[in-house]
């Protein structure tokens, strides 16, 4: 009894698709690479961009030619526009939200009835996250033996207007803070080197549950104090924030603790005024400033990440130059620019949109041409340096390993040793480039080995 | 699941059915609904979607916190897709809420000891309605941009001293003109906090107008209408 499942999207979607999988497993499913001998497949799907949406139903159109000559079940979840989750109830055999995740192995029992709550009336179009804790109890099935996500919240109130995903993924609902703590308890004791906890809006974290829950800040202090006391050297990083509910009191703790990360992703998304503004960002360019003016006073080794939209409906030349000005203001270790695209279901899909294609890919270059030269002038700040860096990949044709620095800039040391990955070894920096270094291996911790 | 039981049909709680339709002009009107089953601060938004129907789209509440009653403003757009469908609700239809959502809004403890400004145009003065009925006492003054006076949606509620309308296509306006031309004119204490709630193009004059007069963006709110 095999299964395929194909996970399309971000880091929340990878951190779903441990727990599917492991209740899959837990059925007696055995997980296979080639979907042709699977006889269950299925697509956690994102709806952020057309493409992963285009491949769904290519998908589905080749599954189902499938059933002509054998017995197959389908199924879909993740990240699911309302228009695309009417047509998927036609193709799939079974949809369902995340938070039913618990039911799975009753529905794929009962193949043939197509959702549990599909035929009730009326039934909420709008996920409803009520139920998403009963999925967060499912232990995952890791993909990584020293890198892990850990889900301390679902959703999205945001609305911002190029976004789809409080329509996919329903109202913020935060996980149980002794759940977050006893999950990064346990990965730590099976010596998990690099923890992420993940959210659509990780500082939101809490406020659903006000006076019942503690906050971000409270969170990541117990998960600090947790790492002070095991004595253990990892490194627990969160993604992602949003600027509305940063705060300094956030940059404090993580000052306060080794093992919370000195890498901050703050998603900036445009440096102009008025295109936040229309973007519904509910943030001003004065409070992103004092965000990074906190970050960089009380972290100042700290590595910032960005994410950035350029051709945004409304974003003229003089709008873009903005978000240029603020590149070179921050001065970014990494960005990740993206084009507008518009998404059936955000608002801003409904207005007309006013950028070429050809002006959003000059722009888009431009701003990565700039990038670069920040992200290569600090890269060559740290040649002569020894860093801490967690190898997580090599290569025996090139005879190189690969690695990440506590602020995710990546490294490339020329040895090649299996032994290595999942370990933090130290790495003196030898050469920069643009979006990473090379170094030569110091020392590898004996108690590592 | 929470649930409510209602004419032997067993419904989640997100559902509302529409009391009345109270119409204010020929293209504005307000749905009634029972009253809100979720608590919220004034300046709040929800998303609302007409049940049959798999688009929804987010509205603020026009109703203050402790009425009877949950309220939202539309204006039916001409060729738009989910207004005009909305026009053709009827008392006893179904309508889907969720919320509330946002952040726009005043707390009880700072309604009390600030100073506001409310700078709205059309169906963007439905958040401060929320505001000025939840919390009477506020000190405020509302400025209210609309193309007639026909469109100054429940003008009566407010104290007549604290309402300016701006009225850019009638002469029946306090101010005759665009409500940024009256900004431009006005003065204010330098302690005001600024809400801006109505559609883009106006909110991007209104702040470069106070920000111009020297306020800070931190005194300046806003919600975007779209």
């Amino acid at each position: 009894m095999k299964y395929h499942l194909i996970t399309l999207g971000c880091q929340m979607n990878l951190s779903d698709s441990e727990r599917v999988s492991a209740v899959l497993e837990a059925m007696g499913y055995v997980f296979t690479e080639n979907e042709e001998e699977a006889i269950l497949l299925g697509i956690l799907a994102c709806s952020v961009r057309q493409k992963p949406i285009d491949k769904i139903y290519n998908k589905i159109a080749q599954w189902n030619r499938w059933k002509n000559s054998r017995n197959l079940i389908t199924f879909v979840s993740g990240c699911i526009l309302p228009d695309d989750k009417e047509k998927f109830l036609k193709t799939f055999d079974l949809i369902f939200q995340m938070s039913e995740l618990a039911q799975l192995p009753e529905m794929i029992r009962g193949y043939g009835i197509v959702t549990p709550a599909g035929l009730k009336q009326p039934t909420p179009v709008m996920p409803k996250n009520e139920h998403i804790t009963e999925m967060w109890n499912i232990k995952p099935k890791y993909q990584s033996t020293y890198e892990a996500f850990v889900p301390i919240q679902n959703g999205c109130d945001k609305f911002c207007t190029f976004c789809a995903v409080p329509y996919t993924r329903g109202r913020e609902v935060s996980r149980p803070s002794s759940e977050i703590i006893d999950e990064v308890r346990h990965l730590v004791q099976q010596g998990y080197k690099s923890i992420t906890l993940l959210g659509q809006n990780v500082n939101s974290y809490g406020l659903d549950k006000e006076g019942l829950e503690i906050n971000f800040a409270q969170l990541l202090r117990q998960v600090g104090e947790f790492g002070k006391a095991s004595g253990e050297e990892f490194w627990v990083y969160f993604t992602s924030p949003h600027p509305q509910d940063m705060n300094r009191e956030v940059i404090e703790v993580i000052a306060s603790y080794d093992c919370l990360a000195k890498q901050i992703h703050l998603p900036m998304q445009s440096g102009d005024e008025r295109v936040l503004i229309k973007m519904n960002r509910r943030h001003s360019m004065d409070k992103y400033r004092r965000i990074v003016a906190d970050i960089r006073e009380l972290l100042p080794d700290a590595t910032l990440f960005t994410d950035i939209i350029v051709g945004f409906t409304a974003e003229g030349e003089a709008e873009f130059e903005n978000t240029v000005a603020a590149m070179n203001e921050f001065r970014f270790n990494m960005a990740y620019i993206a084009m507008y695209s518009p998404r059936p279901g955000a608002a801003s899909y409904r207005w007309e949109n006013e950028v070429s294609s050809d002006d959003k890919k000059d722009r888009l270059h431009r701003l990565s041409e700039v990038m670069k030269i920040h992200s290569h002038s600090y890269n060559q700040s740290l040649v002569g340096k020894t860093l801490r860096v967690l190898i997580n990949g090599t290569d025996r044709k090139t005879g190189f390993s690969t690695g990440l620095t506590e602020g995710k800039l990546i490294v490339r040391i020329d040895k090649q040793d299996e032994s290595l990955m999942g370990k933090i070894v130290d790495v003196r920096i030898t050469s920069a480039a643009d979006f990473s270094m090379s170094g030569e291996l110091v020392q590898v911790l004996s108690n590592q080995i | 699941m929470t649930s409510i039981e209602k004419e032997g049909i067993k419904m989640d709680d997100c559902f509302y059915k529409i009391i009345e339709i109270r119409s204010l002009t020929d293209e504005t009107f307000s749905l009634i609904l029972p009253k809100a089953r979720f608590p919220f601060k004034p300046g709040r938004h929800i998303s609302l979607r007409i049940h049959g129907n798999h688009r929804s789209r987010e509205y603020s509440i026009y109703s203050g916190a402790f009425d009877e009653n949950l309220e939202v403003l539309v204006k039916e757009v001409e060729n738009g897709y989910f207004t005009p469908r909305l026009r053709k609700l009827k008392a006893g239809d179904l309508l889907e809420i969720h919320g509330p959502f946002g952040k726009f809004g005043i707390d009880k403890m700072t309604a009390e000891a600030g100073k506001f400004v409310f700078i709205a145009s059309g169906t963007g003065i439905a958040p401060f309605r929320s505001m000025i009925r939840t919390y009477p006492e506020i000190n405020y003054t509302l400025i209210h941009g609309v193309r007639e006076s026909a469109e100054a949606y429940d003008r009566e509620e407010y104290a007549a001293d604290r309402y300016v309308l701006c009225t850019s296509r009638d002469l029946k306006g306090d101010y005759v003109g665009r409500l940024t031309g009256y900004l431009k004119i006005c003065s204010f204490a330098p302690e005001t906090q600024f809400y801006i709630c109505g559609n883009s193009n106006m909110i991007f004059d209104a702040l470069d107008i106070l920000k111009n007069k020297g306020f800070e963006r931190d005194q300046i709110h806003c919600e975007v209408y779209f």
